[in-house]
């Protein structure tokens, strides 16, 4: 699309072909792959018809990294080179996670700086390698099956997710050479599966208990725009809990408490099989061979199984009214509640929820496959397959965001669930006089104590000339985009000096970590990455002449005065010139200077556009003259 | 970005008069409207630059949304529009009848724990909180019609302190849900 042209409804400014986009269900436990087929969204099954990819990584062996039901079936052999629920560990540090880890038997690096490490037979791995490794066995299965390359993928993540997670979700992506198109929260990305099937409006309420996540949220639809309302959940409750709940019984109810790794995982995935049997059967009987010395086997009703998971469950509810709070409604408010994830298949789940929102859940979508429908539909949109104004996705920020205060308080700067993108500024000054540099702290949570708030990043402002204490004026900008990334930035107002980070949270993974993990992956080991770059560079620079010459001959003559288009024109040949050429730095800031050059112009035509697009439907105030 | 008057003002971004009463259907068929055009998702696959303009225009619409909806937050924007800062606002002085109405509301939720049925009365305060805060809205529409800033400041800041006491008294009720 050109430089900010807006095309009339129904039209399309380039004409194109269908391009292939795919969405992806990044699971705790099964991963999933979905595109459009025929103008209706499609998992796409491997070679065996398999839609399901569980989420395993074997390592055991580093020249053969197993994926999915090969890597599965070593778990119990290899339990510590067996990376399962990875999901759970994404942007988390050591600390955070050794009582999971311990419970899962994985071995886990000694350092405390950065995101968690498993060790493994193939050296250390991080949780978000883990997950590239399934990105790639997804795109690769999309490849093989789509026949031809992929423009892009939506991921979608838990909207609970925040800053750090979302990050490593998009570095696990960098890292499988994906082209990631959008971060999609996974309840949203289910309420569009069932939005555009249904063609519903009004309210709807997702309630998403997968493996490993639970996640709450509530949407409204109304003519193609899906405005999330108000989200919540719980990162670190899902499916998984009810097998170690069940797996914490047998051991209470048998002598030997203490069991090995590969028995243990052994114990969980019997567990889980009692629980799925348990949907829809009374009893079931827990085989306890080769586990434990005695009994052989364990008898779990239903009912003491629900007696068991009820605690989790009611924990669930508490975050559904919490989010209707914040959404500002009532339960029966509510016109639709869509239900996501295996673990919605308990009947005491589906009773639970039925009841608090007294209406019958929807069900009819497979809650499995429900998200990578909805973001395959959504990826679909991205690329450009489906008319404009088709539908739009609102999301929200999923915990506020703050700054650390004196006396390690926090100050928010953007509460949860605000509609992102979104930009908020504030205004800090200096506690000492002659004092040069500022400290910024970015924290995420609702609480009111830095120490209680997880530590997003921190970065330093220099260069503030000596003054008075409380005489410099600093503004600290927190900016989210449209897929919940965050950019901080500050700035001193009376000189300028400026400091600013896309925020690399402390538990992510630094550059030179993601670039050295890059070296080593498939993607990139057969290409130069000069090759690279400059081929990107020189799609992006062509993009950026093509855009501005439909601009300038559709409002060049309007919106600029002849010295200012001049200037443009002139710019725009320099990068001409270069960009067929190898000259890549040359290309790279040539680029630049066009692109900022021509950013007042582009601000412009967005004006236009504005009053464009409303004065199609207010002319009555027009007439008033409230334009004047 | 451009210094066009769209960026001053949210109320004439969205096309609407300059005003404290608005209906609140039209502000969001607005907001719908203009991200239907300038959401970042409309210029996915565009220049990082053309990307990032869009960035910038949506989180504008989502800031004018945020602060024409709610009205506490409108009240504020047209006494920024006059004027006012929000520490000329914080400056006013209420007068004393309405700060006694206050402690007293505040002693009544402080104590609520040991009321004999604490749900109704918590129910009953809320209605009045809320019955409170309609009334000093109107009070604010009516000074600011008038262009009586510093009344309608008054008001303003009236509904700031009820807001205040109407979240914690949401807090205590979630307190019990939990």
């Amino acid at each position: 699309m050109a430089l900010l042209q807006i095309a009339e409804p129904g039209q399309s400014p380039l004409p194109h072909e269908n391009k292939r986009a795919v969405g992806i269900d990044l699971g705790t436990t099964n991963s999933l792959v979905a595109t459009l087929r025929g103008g209706r969204a499609k998992v796409l099954p491997d070679a065996q018809g398999q839609e399901m990819l569980p989420s395993v990584v074997n390592y055991s062996n580093s020249d053969q990294i197993l994926v999915g039901d090969a890597a599965r079936a070593l778990a119990s052999q290899h339990p510590s080179d067996t990376l399962a629920s990875v999901k759970r560990y994404m942007g988390r540090g050591r600390e955070e996670v050794l009582a999971d880890a311990s419970r899962s038997r994985y071995e886990l690096a000694d350092d405390d700086e950065g995101m968690v490490k498993f060790l493994t037979a193939a050296g250390p791995v991080s949780p978000v390698q883990a997950s590239a490794e399934i990105l790639h066995a997804l795109v690769s299965r999309a490849v093989e099956t789509l026949d031809g390359d992929i423009e892009g993928a939506v991921i979608t993540v838990p909207a609970y997710f925040d800053e750090a997670q979302r990050q490593a979700t998009k570095d696990a992506a960098v890292i499988a050479g994906i082209p990631v198109l959008r971060l999609l929260s996974e309840p949203t990305a289910a309420a569009v599966a069932y939005g555009l099937d249904a063609g519903e409006e009004g309210v709807i309420a997702v309630y998403d208990l997968g493996g490993g996540t639970f996640d709450i949220s509530i949407l409204r639809l109304h003519r193609g725009v899906f405005e999330v309302l108000a989200t919540g959940g719980d990162t670190q409750l899902g499916g998984d809990d009810f097998d170690a709940a069940i797996s914490q019984w047998v051991l209470e109810s048998c002598a030997d408490a203490t069991l090995e790794a590969g028995a243990y995982r052994e114990l969980l995935a019997r567990s889980r099989m009692a629980k799925e049997q348990l949907s829809y059967r009374e009893q079931v009987e827990i085989n306890l061979d080769s586990i434990v010395s005695a009994p052989d086997s364990l008898l779990l009703t239903r009912e003491l199984f629900e007696q068991l998971i009820r605690p989790l469950v009611k924990r669930t509810l508490r975050s559904c009214r919490r989010a209707l709070r914040d959404a500002q409604l009532d339960a029966d408010a509510v016109e639709n509640v869509v239900m996501v994830g295996g673990s919605t298949r308990l009947p005491l789940v589906r009773e639970a929820v039925a009841d608090f929102f007294s209406r019958e859940p929807l069900v009819d979508i497979d809650p499995d496959k429900v998200v990578a429908l909805g973001a395959a539909i959504q990826a679909d949109i991205l690329v450009g397959n489906r008319p404009e104004g088709d539908l739009l996705l609102l999301d929200v920020l999923p915990l506020s965001l703050g700054i650390e205060t004196m006396g390690g308080l926090v100050e928010k700067v953007i509460p949860r669930n605000t509609t992102i993108p979104v930009a908020r500024a504030q205004e800090f000054t200096t506690y000492k006089d002659g004092q040069t540099a500022l400290a910024v702290h970015v924290v995420q949570g609702e609480r009111e104590m830095v120490a209680d708030s997880r530590s997003l990043a921190r970065f330093e402002l220099r260069g503030i000339p000596p003054m008075v204490a409380g005489a410099a004026k600093i503004k600290v900008t927190y900016q989210v985009d449209a897929d919940g990334l965050l950019n901080v930035t500050a700035q001193e107002e009376s000189t300028g000096a400026k400091s600013s980070i896309t925020v690399k949270p402390s538990f992510g993974l630094a550059d030179e970590e993601i670039a050295g993990m890059l070296k080593d992956s498939y993607s990139f080991a057969s290409q130069d990455k000069f090759a690279r770059q400059l081929a990107e560079q020189q799609v992006s620079a062509a993009q950026l002449i093509d855009g501005l010459e439909v601009a300038l001959s559709a409002d060049g003559d309007a919106l600029l005065d002849a010295q200012e288009r001049q200037v443009l024109e002139g710019k725009m040949n320099d990068l001409r010139a270069l960009v067929d050429g190898s000259d890549l730095d040359s290309l790279r800031t040539s680029a630049e200077q066009l692109g900022r050059a021509s950013e007042d112009f582009a601000a412009r035509r967005m004006d236009k556009s504005i009053k464009q697009a409303l004065s199609g439907v207010a002319l009555d105030e027009l007439a008033q003259g409230v334009d004047e | 970005m451009s210094n066009s008057d769209f960026k001053k003002n949210y109320f004439e971004l969205f096309d609407l008069p300059v005003q404290f009463a608005l209906d609140s259907n039209t502000v969001g068929e607005r907001f719908r409207l203009l991200q239907q055009q300038f959401h970042p998702d409309r210029f996915a696959g565009t220049s990082e630059q053309e990307q990032r303009i869009a960035v910038q225009y949506s989180a504008l619409v989502n800031q004018a949304y945020t602060t024409l909806r709610n009205p506490l937050h409108r009240s504020l924007y047209l006494l920024e529009l006059a004027g006012m800062t929000q520490q000329d606002v914080a400056a006013q002085k209420v007068d004393g009848g309405f700060l006694m109405e206050q402690l007293e509301l505040r002693e009544k939720l402080e104590t609520i724990d040991t009321m004999v049925d604490p749900e109704t009365f918590l129910d009953h305060l809320l209605q009045e909180i809320a019955a409170d805060i309609k009334s000093h809205q109107a009070e604010f529409e009516q000074a600011y019609q008038a262009q009586e800033i510093e009344v309608a400041a008054m008001a303003c800041v009236k509904m700031q302190y009820l807001e205040k006491l109407l979240q914690e008294a949401e807090q205590i009720e979630s307190t019990w849900l939990d």
